[in-house]
């Protein structure tokens, strides 16, 4: 396989696109070499590095029909598919992008014919709509972006965002060469040096930094990754330190965060870290996670699980939830062990639709602290935990993160779990399973 | 302060309608659910009293989340006779309380909201 090279995130507006939409896209565009033209909708919201776009519903054009001849270009929306989309747009308080295609491979911009066309329609697009309006030019693997924001001002799209196996940043031309870190040399020797900076430049959430959680933070720290969002609202206890990296016995009491942060910063100095000492479903613990690249969801609350997939299918943030089960019955006898890594991505089987998320658990996770103990009032045995199978499954995880931002997954979709059943050294790929009318994750799934 | 979410405020709102004629206090959590109590609501002559409150919290996770569980005033049988299985002696915000578990195993959100819950709860602990 030749080396694809990674664009980093770029700072700026960006548009994030479901793999699902991308994937009907690109069979829109790109299956002829000819021209073809689109709109997408989007939501706007904040982001890490910039204003984010999240494409939430895609129109796709009929070649001669509604893609016609243009009178002072090579092709243009016609008049009535541009109104009918542009009204949608206003109704659903969503930003409206004229989406076509160019020649080429890893460049891309605007003609002078195309600027000029925006120029000529989208004051007053943007005046029908009182939403950002503008476009955007695609090949295969490069974007580029015209926006006129509704505050008058017009700026252009760092990058077009599509999270699947493989990340995708579609920028208008492959980024700059990106320094070398001699510390790094080894794994950048697999990453390539824009590898590197990808990783130094992403925000990363773990959610649950007990046995599998620091796990996790110990691999991203030392993997470089730039920044660190730490969410946990525990303690931690003598019975977890057989688990806990790195823990000491005088950590006992301290919170867990805590400990996370200090084995994050032994791995690397120059992270950045925000530390939150709660529990996921708090609004400023929810509110982190709209501002992340990558979830690690290594908690098993139902709150955090359906917090996580909120994040997913709300933000387009991709996540990947890991656990292990142990099973034991209660006349002791033991089951299969599984650890399983699961990628949740937009558009990919949601945890809802996988019967992974229990309504009233949920209701009772919710519930203030005392409250949530008198409603389960029938008290729950611990289940068996081991570092050693945490570990399998976060190195799983962790591997397939680095893999997925650094573009060297083989294929460049697919949501396949990853189930490992260490008693018969089995390792099975698992696809999830999708409900059409599933309220949470089907609104990625918007197709006119 | 987070305000109550949309479908947590459509569901207040559908809640007050459901129980028009009763007092509805409503609360916010902070997180964007609420906690509600509805007023006066009849429970049945076998009880004393036969009327008292119900409360519950609808959480920033509804519609997905299920309303669960709810609480009512403390209220005995006329018999003398045990409240039955699901029901336990409680506080809730400060109010001696009893706790009635009733989950909804099939929690299905373009089905199932807080008011249905509520009349459900009702119906199930007057039939006992």
């Amino acid at each position: 396989m030749v080396r694809r090279e990674v664009n980093p995130p770029a700072d700026g507006w960006s548009l994030t696109l479901p793999a699902g939409l991308w994937a009907d896209l690109s069979r829109h565009l790109f299956t002829d070499g000819a021209g073809h033209g689109a709109v997408i909708l989007a939501e706007h919201v904040r982001g890490p590095r910039g204003p984010r776009l999240l494409g939430r519903r895609l129109i796709l054009a009929g070649d001669g029909v509604d893609y016609v001849e243009g009178t002072t270009g090579h092709h243009a929306l016609r008049a009535e598919f541009v109104r009918d989309a542009a009204v949608l747009a206003r109704d659903e308080g969503l930003a409206y992008l004229a989406v076509h295609n160019h020649y080429g491979t890893t460049t891309v911009g605007f003609s002078i014919v195309d600027l000029s066309s925006h120029e000529r329609g989208y004051p007053a697009l943007r005046q029908i709509t009182r939403q950002l309006v503008g476009a955007v030019v695609f090949t295969s693997q490069a974007a580029a972006g015209d926006l006129w924001l509704p505050d008058g001002t017009r700026t252009t799209l760092a990058e077009v965002v599509v999270p699947d196996n493989n990340v995708l940043r579609l920028q208008p031309r492959p980024a700059e060469p990106a320094a070398r870190d001699p510390e790094y040399d080894r794994q950048s020797r697999l990453f390539g040096d824009r590898g590197q900076e990808t990783l130094r430049q992403l925000h990363v959430a773990v959610v649950g930094l007990g046995g599998v959680g620091s796990v996790v933070v110990e691999l991203l720290a030392r993997l470089g990754v730039g920044h660190l969002v730490l969410i946990d609202a525990d303690h931690a206890a003598r019975t977890n330190l057989p688990r806990l990296i790195a823990a000491r016995h005088d950590d006992v009491g301290r919170p867990k965060t805590s400990l996370a942060a200090r084995n994050a910063r032994q791995a690397n100095p120059d992270v950045m870290l925000t530390l939150i000492q709660q529990e996921v479903q708090t609004p400023r613990a929810r509110d982190a996670l709209a501002y992340c690249d990558w979830i690690f969801l290594a908690a098993d609350t139902d709150a955090a699980r359906h917090w996580v997939n909120e994040a997913v299918h709300q933000h387009l943030i991709p996540a990947t939830q890991i656990g292990v089960k142990i099973p034991v019955d209660a006349d002791g006898t033991l089951g299969q062990i599984h650890a399983v890594t699961r990628p949740i991505t937009p558009d990919g089987g949601c945890l809802w639709c996988n019967e992974l998320i229990d309504a009233t658990e949920l209701a009772i996770d919710m519930l203030p602290d005392a409250e949530r103990e008198r409603a389960r009032y029938v008290a729950g045995v611990p289940a068996p935990s081991v570092i050693a199978l945490n570990t399998l499954a976060a190195a799983e995880a962790v591997n397939h993160f680095m893999l997925a931002v650094t573009n060297l997954h083989h294929d460049d979709t697919g949501q396949a779990a990853v189930l490992h059943r260490p008693r018969s050294r089995d390792r099975d790929l698992q696809n999830p399973r999708r409900n059409p009318l599933c309220p949470t994750c089907s609104r990625c799934r918007q197709r006119t | 302060m987070t305000t109550p979410t949309p479908a947590v405020q459509a569901a207040i709102d559908a809640v007050r309608d459901d129980f028009a004629g009763h007092p509805v206090e409503v609360v916010p959590d902070g997180a964007g659910g609420a906690y509600v109590v509805v007023d006066g609501v009849h429970l049945g002559g076998q009880y004393t009293p036969p009327t008292t409150w119900l409360g519950f919290q609808i959480n920033a996770a509804y519609p997905r989340s299920d309303v669960y569980p709810h609480y009512i005033g403390r209220i005995a049988r006329h018999d003398g006779g045990s409240l039955g299985e699901a029901v336990t002696d409680t506080e809730w915000r400060g109010r001696p309380a009893l706790q009635l578990s009733r989950r909804s195993n099939h929690w299905n959100p373009a089905v199932d909201n807080a008011a249905l819950k509520a009349e459900k709860v009702i119906t199930w602990f007057a039939a006992k």
